[in-house]
C-alpha cells in the first residue's frame, strides 16, 4: 500500500495503480469528474497510462454552482 | 412588442456564438436549486457560469445541479474561481474543458483574499497559455487599462473588467476607467463582471457601450431572485438600447424643453416693467 492525498485527505491505496484503477478503488465513476495529479491535469484518455506514486496529490473535481 | 424584439436585430456574437441576451448569469447562492432554475430562465440569459470543486466518491458527479444546468439548454461558462496562480488556473481550465465539454473559460486568478482582486500578472500569464491551447478566454480583471491592453496583446478577444469587488453590490466604482477601456478597444467584447448590485448598475454599464454584464449575487441574494432576474433582463436591454440610440450631450445650464414661442400670459408690458 502507498499513501496518497485524495482531495486533501491522506488515503492508503494499492501500489502500481493507474488512474482508472485508482478511481475505481476509491469508488468514483469516470464520467462527470476530472482528475489532476500534483496540480497537473490528467486527461481521461491517459488514465490507463498514468501510474499513481507515493505522496501523489490527487484532485477529483465535479460540477458545482459558480459565479 | 418593440421593433427590435420583432426583428431580433439586437443579436450579438461572443466566443463564436450568436446570442440575443447580453446578460451573463451566475448559478451560485440561490435559496434553492428550483429557485436558481426559475431565475435563470426568467433572466433570459443564454450564458450561465459554473465551477468545479472537490467531490467525494459517494456523491453522483455534479448531482442534480449539473442536470438542471444541462436542461436549461444554454451556454455554460466554467470559471477558475479560487485559483491563486496561473498554474492552478490553467489546470482548472483543462479539467473544466473535459467535464463541461466547452473551450470557454472564465479566467479568475485571485491576488488578494480580502477584496478578491484579480492578480493581473498571473491572469495575463494564464491567458497566454490558455489561448495557445485553444481556449476562448473570458478574463476577469480590474478596470486597469494597461492590464486590459496586456490581455489583448496575448490574444484575448473578450475582457471582463470589474465594476467593483465581487459580491459587494457597489456598482461601477470607476466609470471613467471603464469608458477608457471601451474607447481603447472598440473591437473587443467587453463585459462588466462583478460588483453589480441593482438593475440600474447594469443599465449604466450597458449605456457605457459594454457588450454585456455578468452578475450573480445581485439576483441570487435579492429577496425575490426570480423577480430580480426579470428586472435585470429589462435593465440590460434598456441600457443597450440607450447606448445604441445615443444619449444627449450634457449641458452646464438649464434649457427649457417646452417651446417659448406662444408662452401664455407674456406680453410686452413685461419688458417695460
Amino acid at each position: 500500500m502507498i499513501k496518497v492525498s485524495v482531495n486533501g485527505e491522506i488515503k492508503e491505496v494499492s501500489e502500481n495503480l493507474n488512474v482508472l484503477a485508482l478511481i475505481k478503488e476509491l469508488g468514483y465513476t469516470t464520467k462527470g469528474f476530472a482528475v489532476a495529479i500534483n496540480t497537473t491535469f490528467v486527461a481521461i484518455d491517459t488514465y490507463a497510462d498514468t501510474i499513481i506514486k507515493e505522496n501523489d496529490e490527487i484532485d477529483i473535481l465535479a460540477p458545482v454552482q459558480g459565479g | 412588442m418593440t421593433k427590435h424584439m420583432q426583428t431580433n436585430e439586437n443579436t450579438w456574437e461572443i466566443g463564436g456564438k450568436r446570442l440575443s441576451s447580453r446578460l451573463l448569469i451566475g448559478s451560485a447562492l440561490y435559496p434553492s436549486p428550483a429557485n436558481m432554475e426559475e431565475a435563470i430562465r426568467t433572466s433570459g440569459s443564454q450564458i450561465v457560469t459554473v465551477a468545479l470543486r472537490r467531490q467525494s466518491a459517494n456523491v453522483k458527479a455534479g448531482g442534480d445541479f449539473w442536470n438542471i444546468i444541462k436542461s436549461l439548454g444554454i451556454e455554460v461558462l466554467p470559471n477558475t474561481a479560487g485559483c491563486h496562480s496561473a498554474k492552478e488556473a490553467v489546470t482548472t481550465a483543462q479539467m473544466a474543458r473535459e467535464v463541461f465539454g466547452t473551450n470557454w473559460i472564465k479566467l479568475e486568478v485571485i491576488g488578494d483574499q480580502y477584496n478578491l482582486q484579480p492578480d493581473p500578472f498571473e491572469t495575463v500569464k494564464a491567458a497566454e497559455v490558455l489561448i495557445k491551447e485553444g481556449f476562448e478566454v473570458f478574463p476577469y480583471t480590474t478596470d486597469d487599462l494597461v492590464v486590459a491592453k496586456r490581455l489583448a496583446d496575448v490574444g484575448c478577444k473578450i475582457i471582463m473588467p470589474w465594476g467593483s469587488m465581487i459580491g459587494s453590490g457597489k456598482g461601477l466604482m470607476n466609470p471613467d476607467n471603464l469608458i477608457a477601456i471601451r474607447k481603447q478597444f472598440p473591437e473587443l467584447k467587453l463585459i462588466v463582471d462583478a460588483g453589480i448590485g441593482k438593475p440600474s448598475h447594469a443599465t449604466q454599464a450597458m449605456e457605457l457601450g459594454y457588450d454585456g454584464v455578468l452578475l450573480n449575487s445581485a439576483i441570487a441574494l435579492a429577496h425575490d431572485p426570480v423577480k430580480m432576474a426579470d428586472a435585470f433582463k429589462y435593465a440590460v436591454e434598456a441600457g443597450r438600447l440607450g447606448y445604441e440610440a445615443g444619449t444627449m450631450q450634457q449641458r452646464e445650464f438649464a434649457s427649457a424643453s417646452t417651446p417659448t414661442v406662444g408662452t401664455p400670459f407674456w406680453h410686452q408690458f413685461n419688458e417695460e416693467v
